[in-house]
């Protein structure tokens, strides 16, 4: 699971509020990196369609946060020197195995080789 | 109902999936061209949902574009996994999107797989909601009308078997040719190839009555066979020439139909069986064959099952009880204990087939016979899925076939469904591709006043 991925992931959990189950909180027990080739046009269209704030989150879970700043630099479209930290950590760094935590419920979904099982049971569906 | 919409859909879609998962890596199950367009004219940098993504056939399709496959398969999502696509599990009745996260979202032969409208309608609101404003959904479903034959019901089951091993065409032709004619009632092999032709321009079957074929015109009927019913589902270009020549040849033999009788009951269940060993033959078909067109091609079964009419006298020949059926989802488990005849086999050969329990099939397809023709037709309304769940294991035909259900659609239906229950979607084109219904529908501002 590649962190642009987990950005669209919430938990639907009954009972959960609206919004409350984003972002998940990842507990990785294996992070893989690899090679991805860098594009710079397809990052910088990325970057308005994530939730930059959960994006960070994310990337300092698994301790890849580097220097990535709070703020979106302004004009950051031309800025190769970010939109490379950015693409580092969009796509290049996967969760294997580990945990997705909804932040509201608690609930937590499974991720095994690389695939997060996100299935609720009969009770939790709405 | 909806804890019997539900457990139908585990029975007869998810869990024949699940089996029937390993093989899916055949070279049958391509993309469709207009879906892969579709893909390909997408905006670089968009984000693309495919839900019901199958073992993602279609997250390769441009590179500029960040897909996201899931599915309620395991295995299948594995299978995608392995070829490195960022793939789920979940239920796209439960999407664990946010909302309007995604510029285009897929939904390719997935939703005819639900049991009920409202499902239905319920997941393409749930991918509706996942999708941003302005951004289109794509979503492609098995049609009722097919461009040779008709589903006589919405509800369908639908064998499915693993392709069998390849042979070499000529090998396979000759060889089954020969077992056919070796048969003992070699004139019974040459009347159900001929009446599975003529089954293919209608929903009748009949015989080919008085008509001597020599080894060599079965051969090149049979292969026009099967090249016509490849033609009707395959994503293969129908511009081909070579392909077209086939075709124009094939829709120049004359065929006859005779009225039906009560004989051709007989060699009506016998013609599946024939016309898998058929289908056999021809390697390029099967290598081409789509998932809709091996199980399209299947559907002469269903019309001869529910053909009413000409059974009426060997059904009171039998003294069948005439009396009302049981509530009509009784049906679909009397169909899946009958022997639908489907297009690809195991490697049994004719022979075998032509044994198979003839006289207990015989009295099944006439139960089905009268109770299709008494019931309320398994028409989409509220009650189509009240059913008893009394056998949970996925219903199997004799040869060891996993049935699929299918909503097949009318014409109409799917814009139908959107215009009415989905106000947040606007069709914006919608077409019939192969056999399916296709819409694609762009996201808009519903405002609440």
């Amino acid at each position: 699971m590649k962190l642009l991925t987990h950005n669209m992931l919430t938990s639907h959990v009954r009972g959960v509020r609206p919004g409350g189950g984003f972002p998940l909180r990842i507990q990785a027990t294996e992070v893989k990196v690899n090679n991805v080739d860098f594009n710079q046009e397809f990052v910088a269209r990325m970057i308005p369609k994530v939730e930059w704030g959960a994006l960070l989150e994310a990337a300092e879970s698994l301790g890849h946060l580097s220097d990535l700043p709070h703020q979106l630099p302004p004009e950051y479209e031309n800025n190769e020197d970010f939109l490379r930290k950015v693409h580092h950590v969009l796509l290049e760094v996967e969760v294997m195995e580990g945990i997705l935590k909804c932040p509201d419920s608690g609930r937590e979904f499974p991720i095994t080789k690389g695939i997060p099982n996100m299935l609720l049971s009969e009770e939790e569906e709405t | 109902m909806e804890k019997e919409a539900s457990q139908l859909e585990k029975d007869h879609v998810h869990r024949v999936y699940e089996k029937i998962a390993p093989h899916f890596r055949d070279a049958r199950y391509k993309a469709w061209p207009k879906v892969q367009q579709f893909l390909s004219d997408q905006e670089p940098g968009s984000l693309i949902a495919d839900i019901g993504c199958g073992n993602g056939k279609y997250l390769h399709i441009n590179s500029q574009t960040y897909k996201l496959g899931c599915d309620y398969c395991f295995p299948l999502v594995e299978s995608a996994r392995n070829d490195g696509h960022e793939v789920m599990v979940c239920h796209s009745l439960y999407l664990p999107y946010r909302n309007e996260c995604f510029d285009v979202v897929l939904s390719i032969a997935v939703i005819h797989h639900f049991s009920t409208k409202e499902r239905r309608v319920r997941a393409i609101k749930e991918m509706a909601r996942t999708l941003r404003v302005g951004g289109q959904m794509m979503i492609y479903v098995w049609a009722m009308e097919q461009k040779r034959r008709k589903f006589e019901k919405q509800d369908v089951f639908v064998p499915w078997n693993p392709s069998p091993p390849s042979w070499t065409l000529s090998n396979t032709c000759s060889r089954g040719i020969q077992k056919s004619i070796n048969q003992k009632d070699k004139r019974l092999a040459m009347d159900q190839h001929s009446a599975k032709l003529a089954g293919t321009s209608k929903a009748r079957s009949s015989s080919f009555v008085g008509e001597k074929e020599t080894t060599h015109n079965l051969f090149e009927k049979s292969l026009r066979w099967s090249l016509f019913s490849r033609s009707l589902d395959s994503v293969l270009d129908l511009s081909n020439q070579w392909h077209q020549r086939e075709l124009n040849t094939f829709s120049n033999c004359n065929i006859q139909l005779d009225e039906l009788n009560t004989g051709k009951l007989f060699e009506q269940i016998r013609q599946g069986g024939f016309m898998k060993h058929i289908s056999n033959l021809s390697l390029r078909c099967r290598q081409n064959f789509e998932d809709n067109a091996s199980e399209v091609a299947v559907e002469p079964g269903s019309p001869m099952i529910f053909h009413p009419v000409p059974f009426k006298s060997c059904y009171s020949e039998l003294g069948q009880d005439t009396k009302q059926p049981p509530m009509s989802p009784a049906i679909i488990y009397d169909c899946s204990r009958v022997c639908l005849p489907d297009l690809l086999s195991h490697q049994k050969d004719v022979k075998q087939q032509l044994k198979i329990d003839y006289h207990s099939k015989q009295s099944a397809f006439r139960k089905l016979q009268n109770r299709s023709r008494t019931d309320s037709s398994l028409q989409d309304t509220d009650n189509d899925c009240s059913m008893a769940t009394r056998n949970k294991q996925p219903q199997r035909s004799p040869n060891g076939a996993c049935l699929r259900y299918y909503h097949v659609f009318k014409e109409g239906e799917l814009v139908e469904l959107i215009e009415h229950h989905v106000p947040e979607l606007h069709v914006i084109h919608s077409y019939f591709d192969h056999a399916n219904w296709c819409v694609i529908a762009e996201k808009i501002h519903v405002w609440k006043i």
